[in-house]
């Protein structure tokens, strides 16, 4: 080969070589920055799908709390429903002892006898419903009330009927002072109680 | 060959050089020029990938929540009509007991 052509060769060669470099420093470096910015979705994509599993794991407990809390109040219904219906059955129990003259006068007896010694005074008025007014026989129910230990008390009964499905209100003669001994009073005084002795039976609680 | 001749086969193949090093350049600046696109082909890859993956997991927890829901709510159910049918059978006992807390107490 002429020394031209090695020259020219030598340049051509210096040119490939570089061309080569130059080429090859473009795709390293773009290659570099396609690593970089692999890592780098890898990471967003990682964090699309951290928060998918936070969001499925969300949607998975709601499901279940709702159904859970669905129930529940269901539940809560259905023993409301049987409990309102003893409290019922109870009250219509107790308002037919109230028309069973026999078992009801020895009650009366009781509850008037509680309020006189609750009120704790030498004269007193008994306040009773009209259905009692009309069928006790009030001079025996004060006969039987004078049974009691303790000092004799004057007892004067009101014309005036309460409101009431039973029971008695025994008061001061001023009227200042009373004791309410209704049946009414009873049931509502021992509602939370009674709420209370028919979970136990009903449901066991 | 003459000096001429000489010095124009050199100046062709210098000419030839600085061509192959201009294309080079060009494809360099080429290779560069795709970079953006191929950084956003590769992100929406891996982005779409990965909410399908999302998406599939949230469906697959909603149908595990219905089907363990539907299976408590059987359960619940059964264990709701048991309550009921035994407090039921309890009422009698339950209303002697109110009775006789009502009327007991102080008469």
């Amino acid at each position: 080969m002429s020394e031209t052509g090695k020259f020219t060769e030598e340049i051509l060669t210096a040119a490939n070589e570089k061309a080569q470099v130059i080429i090859n420093e473009a795709e390293t470096s773009t290659q570099h920055a396609l690593n970089e910015a692999k890592m780098h979705s890898a990471r967003e994509a990682e964090d699309v799908l951290s928060n998918g599993r936070a969001e499925a794991e969300g949607v998975k407990r709601r499901k279940i709390s709702e159904t859970r809390h669905r129930l529940k109040l269901k539940e809560q219904s259905e023993k409301s429903k049987i409990l309102t219906d003893v409290l019922e059955q109870t009250r219509a129990r107790v308002n037919d002892v109230a028309k069973d003259e026999n078992k009801y006068f020895a009650y009366l007896v009781g509850l008037v006898s509680s309020g006189i010694s609750e009120i704790g005074l030498d004269a007193v008025v008994v306040h009773l419903n009209s259905r009692d007014l009309k069928q006790i026989d009030l001079n025996r129910l004060e006969r039987e009330i004078a049974k009691n230990p303790g000092k004799a008390i004057k007892i004067e009964f009101s014309k005036e009927p309460i409101v009431a499905s039973g029971g008695v209100i025994v008061s001061s003669i001023d009227g200042k002072t009373r004791i309410v001994n209704t049946l009414d009073q009873r049931f509502e005084a021992l509602e939370s109680k009674l709420l209370i002795e028919a979970g136990k039976i009903l449901f066991g609680e | 060959m003459s000096g001429i001749e000489t010095i124009k086969i050199i100046v062709d193949s210098e000419r030839e050089a600085a061509k192959m090093l201009a294309d080079a350049d060009a494809k360099a600046l080429e290779i560069r020029k795709r970079l953006d696109s191929l950084i956003q082909i590769q992100r929406n890859e891996a982005l779409n990938a990965a909410k399908k993956e999302a998406a599939a997991l949230v469906q697959k927890a909603e149908n595990d929540g219905k089907a363990e829901s539907l299976e408590y709510e059987k359960d619940a159910e059964n264990r709701i009509r048991t309550v009921v049918s035994r407090a039921s059978a309890k009422k009698g006992e339950a209303v002697e007991k109110l009775v006789a807390l009502i009327l007991g107490m102080k008469a």
